[in-house]
């Protein structure tokens, strides 16, 4: 019999995971007690026929064991590659790209097909750390969806026929100095397009260019612009601050800098055994992951980010700065805000967000500029974007509008989806006499164009990018194109009279400009390290003098807007992977929500899934509403990146499109108002899954807290007799963020099949590794945790008493093993499980044979059928490897030659593996950490992976008392 | 006891003289005719079933598949003494041994006998740019991730696993892949290796103490006794 431990008479701070917990409701109790909460409806002559049936199908799969293996072709090479190894990994260095910044990646490819991306460990920016948009690229790349052929209105034509056609354009264009062309760019660094861009606009002296971004980067060069009279771009250097404090800028949420910031974070944090290096006070309308880490957390409306941002320009003493009228809470946040910036004057930061707009910007420039923060933890560098008399997508609409275009060249970008809704995009494209759209899809925008021009992906291109620090890297091909597709810079070679460019000429001779005489060399040299050295040098600007005043505060609620924390701006929606990452703190799936204030909730009366009506002007969108604890109580949230209907198959039709009611002056913060509507709808959440029954699962520790007692758990069994080596894990609650990278690596290196809604919502999501997110406190105002729980691999490990067939046993070295083709599926194993980590395939989940996910997939690991159970491994195909590979030159294995996907991905360095027979590694020392426990060490499970506590501040404790 | 009344027995008996005869003289020795005859059928049916799993029939020895080029191993590897890693040149830094790419046939095929009828597959392989459609022999179940390097590194010969390979006309697999035949060496691999400048050897036989002498190259190589028997070595 299970029975819920009663958390509040044991004087700690109950530990909750859902709004729906906390009204103690028997049926939901009934939901989470469930092992499998589908197996629950099954009324029971419903589950003797089940038998009955599944008797017949018992016998008859008994005799698929006798099936002979049949004798199968074997294809050798014609001419062998030299350097070809059959069954080994090759690896290269490219990058793929978010919002136009290079994430720099080691692709593994098998047998000339990639698998897997990492970041590249000798890329001075990221040190080889991931994030889950470049986990998932390579799914992308493997899309049935993609587009595969040029189009002309729907119409397959052939790549001739474009050239034939572009040439007749530029017929034209030349006769008029492309009076009427129009090139609209997404956020791009490439010098090689941007170089293209340059070329054509000198050959069209009349041509002009517009930018759009989705997902916030104009917006920030604005708030820049606004503060230091012109546009930059801030690089945060969080690995020198002492204190930071941010209003509304999810800086460790996803995005092109979460990588460095997360590692500068983490750096950080982790300078001294004994206590956090650093200190975040973070006001914020939304719950972010950044918010969820900070000491001092205030819940400010959106629109009071400009005041709290003078407040605390007030309190540092900047120039022209008077104190606006603050509530208590606010008040007292300011005050000690203030008072640790000052103590650390050069080793603090201030941000903020695109919220509290310019208003709030300019305060916080002079405020960094105030406390000399200027120049040692923000850096400021020119803005590497398009040609400086760009235009604006608004521009461009009203031109289109008032019959000035005649010919639009769109770069892989899907204005007619994502822009603000008003400005009636898509119609707008369909009024232009000659458009040219390039995508990866023929999305929303493409089927709206007159030509439609494939891209390759960037795994399968010649390009270049620049990280966010303007480091180049030249992206290489890791697969030559299987689609009839060609790079962005060979349509642009098209578009520049150029005729069939290759792929990598354009490439080739813009470096050939920076390189000079050591071209081969020192192209060689940078494809081979994957990056090209020379950062965009930092220049210094001081804040303008003039106020801001920030935008009158009429209306109902704040609504901001939100780039989806897994499918971005949209342009990922048709990427399984990332559809059914649970996101961030709400743990949905599959959709996007509209996140209000649990007290905004009950004014509506609406619980998890109610729809309702946002209102801002005349245009409405409808939603789910999520209740997120710890939301400022006026603030509403809505996602971009839904509600996409040109995305795929995967893709369509989920969520709402917030960029329906997004508008064009101040598209990332607005007033409006709600209703609740009488639909709802069964989110796919994950939140309430896999839970542990227990207490203290994600804990803290204060720097002062007296050293925890090295556990000595009596056990009737004997200690597991390890062999030369014995696999542990420790898992730093500290410097988790919560950002799922960990999860994306270990489904790329796994093969974790995708589930879909219907099966997430019944619990049957696949994951090996899951960030299980819990909050303490009041719903009002919670602490929120990431807890990252894998396998434990427990030296006594409940599962394998359970398994009637040993398809679960222990390896010398520790590994609890699942062995998938002796599993008959009884799932006892899961249900003994303590730790909820053991996953069932209810269904065949493995792709149809012919489809092209299949090249996805690792060979190095068995690809699961319905019926068996599986579970994280350690990533054992790694330690095999690296077993084989010390074994052949007759060595033991040292400390990191064995990482798991979780562990190279993981941003912060969170996730730590090794021998933790051997004392030197980095894994045993951490776990003689202070800080380190073991979750749920009352059942004696002796786990191998275990946790450090994450660190209570100090005067974290006095602000819960006061 | 005393309390329990007598009535049981005296009705009993009163019945008797009406009851027929329920089981035959026969019965007894029929339940034991069955029970001989169940048991002895559920054991001979599981040694003909494990029987039946181990045939030659089951695990595909001794078949000739036919190849598009009747390639003789015994021509090549026995005869000419062609070393084995010539054309299976993967053998020793990857997971696969490798089936040779046609170029490595027309090495000596460009010259010699570059006319023979039965070479025809070859030389279209080559100018059509297709790869010769062998038929694999030797073959694991997909669960299996076997890996040739580590086992020609650690002193497991070719012949261990493929037999005489050299005397085969024909290729055909000698050995059954079960499992008890890869866990049978995991378990005991000593009595199974050889030095490492005879793995290719067809012909090499262990001297008088093959245990001793394995032992020693076990302790050579670094053997890790006792940890190859665990699922993950094989299966993931």
């Amino acid at each position: 019999m299970r029975r819920r431990i009663d958390h509040q008479s044991m004087d700690r701070p109950r530990v909750w995971a859902g709004v729906e917990e906390l009204s103690d409701d028997p049926r939901f109790q009934a939901f989470i007690e469930a092992e499998y909460p589908a197996v629950q409806e099954f009324s029971k002559t419903a589950r003797r026929e089940f038998l009955k049936l599944m008797g017949a199908s018992f016998a008859l799969a008994g005799l698929t064991g006798c099936e002979k293996s049949s004798f199968v072709a074997a294809l050798p090479y014609v001419d062998q590659p030299a350097s070809e190894t059959i069954g080994l990994p090759r690896y290269y260095a490219t990058a793929v790209s978010l919002d136009g910044y290079a994430q720099p990646v080691i692709a593994t490819t098998y047998g000339g097909r990639p698998t897997k991306l990492d970041g590249n460990p000798g890329h001075p920016t990221t040190l080889g750390r991931s994030d889950i948009f470049m986990q998932s690229a390579v799914l992308q790349l493997y899309d049935p969806d993609r587009a595969a052929a040029p189009m002309r209105r729907g119409e397959p034509v052939s790549w001739a026929d474009v050239e034939s056609a572009i040439g007749l354009m530029r017929e034209n264009w030349l006769a008029d100095q492309g009076e009427g062309v129009r090139l609209l760019l997404g956020p791009t660094t490439s010098p090689t397009l941007l170089r293209q861009i340059a070329a054509f606009l000198k050959q069209f002296s009349k041509a002009r260019v517009h930018l759009h971004s989705t997902a916030g980067l104009d917006a920030r060069r604005q708030i820049t612009a606004a503060s230091y009279g012109q546009p930059l771009d801030q690089h945060y250097v969080l690995a020198n601050c002492d204190v930071v404090v941010s209003l509304d800028d999810d800086f460790l949420g996803p995005g092109p800098d979460q990588v460095r910031n997360a590692l500068g974070w983490s750096q950080s944090r982790r300078r001294y055994s004994d206590r956090p290096g650093n200190r975040l006070f973070m006001a914020e309308s939304v719950p972010s992951a950044t918010g969820a880490l900070a000491v001092h957390r205030l819940i400010a409306d959106a629109r009071r980010m400009p005041a709290l941002a003078e407040a605390l320009a007030d309190a540092v003493g900047v120039a022209g700065a008077s104190r606006p009228e603050l509530t208590d809470a606010e008040g007292r946040w300011i005050a000690r805000a203030a008072a640790a910036c000052k103590e650390r004057p050069g080793r603090s930061l201030i941000v903020s967000g695109l919220s509290g707009g310019a208003a709030a910007g300019l305060w916080v420039a002079r405020i960094n500029q105030q406390i000399g923060n200027a120049g040692q933890t923000l850096k400021l560098t020119a803005p590497i974007s398009g040609p400086e008399n760009a235009g604006t997508l608004a521009e461009l609409v009203s031109d289109i509008n008032s019959g000035r275009v005649d010919s639009l060249v769109i770069f892989d970008g899907n204005p007619a989806y994502g822009a603000p809704g008003e400005l009636g995009v898509g119609e707008a494209i369909t009024r232009v006499r000659s458009s040219i759209h390039l995508g990866l899809q023929r999305d929303e925008t493409g089927a709206l164009c007159e030509w439609q021009l494939p891209l390759a992906h960037a795994l399968e291109s010649w390009s270049d990018a620049r990280a966010v620090d303007g480091i180049a890297t030249i992206l290489q091909p890791v697969i030559s194109p299987f689609y009839d597709v060609r790079t962005a810079h060979q349509i642009a070679g098209m578009l520049l009279g150029e005729v069939d460019p290759a792929a990598d000429a354009a490439v080739r001779e813009t470096w050939r400009a920076s390189f000079g005489d050591a071209f081969d060399t020192r192209w060689k040299q940078a494809l081979h390290d994957g990056f090209v050295e020379g950062a965009e040098p930092s220049i210094t600007a001081s804040p303008a003098s003039n106020i801001i005043a920030p935008p009158g505060t009429t209306g109902d609620l704040d609504i901001v807007f939100r780039p989806d924390p897994t499918v971005w701006d949209g342009q990922f929606a048709n990427i399984g992977w990332l559809q059914e990452l649970p996101k961030t703190l709400t743990t949905v799936t599959w959709s996007n929500v509209v996140a209000v204030s649990p007290a905004l909730a009950k004014r509506l009366a609406a619980s998890n899934g109610d729809h309702v009506e946002v209102k801002i002007g005349e245009r409405r969108v409808s939603g789910p509403v999520w209740i997120m604890p710890g939301q400022a109580d006026n603030t509403v949230a809505l996602f971009l990146g839904y509600g996409r209907t040109r995305a795929g198959r995967v893709g369509n039709d989920l969520g709402y499109n917030a960029y329906h009611v997004q508008a064009s002056a101040d598209p990332w913060l607005a007033r409006g108002s709600l209703r609740k509507l009488d639909t709802s709808e069964d989110l796919a959440v994950t939140q309430l899954h896999h839970r542990l029954e227990g207490f203290d699962l994600a804990r803290e520790v204060s720097p002062g807290q007296a050293e925890r007692a090295p556990s000595d758990q009596a056990s009737l069994y004997a200690p597991w007799p390890s062999s030369k080596n014995a696999w542990g894990m420790v898992i730093d609650l500290d410097s988790c963020i919560g950002c799922n990278a960990c999860v994306a690596a270990c489904t790329a290196e796994n093969n974790v099949p995708v589930v879909g809604a219907d099966q997430v919502r019944v619990g049957r999501e696949m994951h090996w590794l899951r960030i299980a997110r819990y909050y303490t406190g009041d719903i009002a105002e919670p602490r929120s945790f990431f807890e990252p729980v894998p396998c434990m691999h427990c030296e006594d490990a409940p599962c394998e008493m359970g398994c009637p067939v040993h398809a679960t046993t222990h390896s010398p070295e520790g590994v609890n093993q699942m062995v998938y083709n002796r599993c008959i599926g009884t799932r006892t194993c899961s249900s003994y499980c303590p730790y909820k980590v053991r996953r069932f395939n209810f269904f065949d989940y493995r792709a149809p044979g012919d489809s092209s996910e299949h090249a996805a997939h690792n060979p190095d690991v068995t690809v699961r059928s319905r019926g068996v159970m599986e579970k994280c491994t350690y990533c054992t195909q790694r330690i095999e490897a690296a077993h084989v590979a010390a074994d052949k030159e007759n060595r033991p294995l040292r400390d990191g030659e064995v990482i798991t996907a979780c562990q190279q991905a993981c941003p912060t360095k969170a996730i730590v593996f090794g021998d933790i027979n051997d004392p030197n590694s980095e894994v045993s020392r951490l776990k003689r950490s202070s800080r380190h426990y073991v979750l749920l060490e009352e059942l004696g499970t002796r786990p191998r992976t275990t946790y450090l506590a994450r660190w209570r501040d100090d005067d974290d404790a006095e602000s819960r008392q006061g | 006891m005393r309390d329990v009344k007598i009535v049981a027995p005296i009705a009993r008996h009163r019945g008797a003289a009406r009851m027929v005869q329920l089981f035959s003289p026969m019965a007894d020795t029929w339940l034991r005719l069955f029970l001989i005859g169940g048991l002895s059928l559920a054991g001979g049916g599981t040694v003909a079933v494990v029987g039946f799993a181990r045939s030659a029939y089951m695990t595909d020895t001794d078949v000739r598949p036919r190849q598009p080029v009747p390639f003789s191993h015994r021509h090549h590897a026995g005869e000419l003494g062609i070393d084995c890693r010539y054309c299976h040149s993967n053998v020793e830094v990857g997971p696969s041994a490798g089936l040779p790419p046609t170029e490595t046939c027309m090495t000596c095929h460009s010259e010699i006998w570059t006319n023979a009828k039965m070479l025809e597959p070859v030389r279209q392989s080559l100018a059509n740019n297709t790869p010769i459609q062998w038929t694999r022999v030797a073959k694991l179940p997909d669960y299996v991730f076997f890996r040739h390097d580590i086992h020609i590194a650690k002193g497991v010969g070719c012949e261990a696993c493929h037999g005489r390979i050299d005397q085969m006309a024909l290729t055909y697999r000698a050995k059954a892949f079960t499992m008890e035949f890869c866990i049978d060496c995991h378990r005991d691999p000593a009595p199974h290796l050889r030095p490492p400048d005879h793995i290719t050897d067809m012909a090499w036989k262990p001297t008088s103490d093959a245990r001793k002498e394995g032992e020693e190259i076990a302790a050579h190589e670094g053997i890790r006794f006792g940890e190859l028997t665990h699922c993950y070595v094989c299966h993931r």
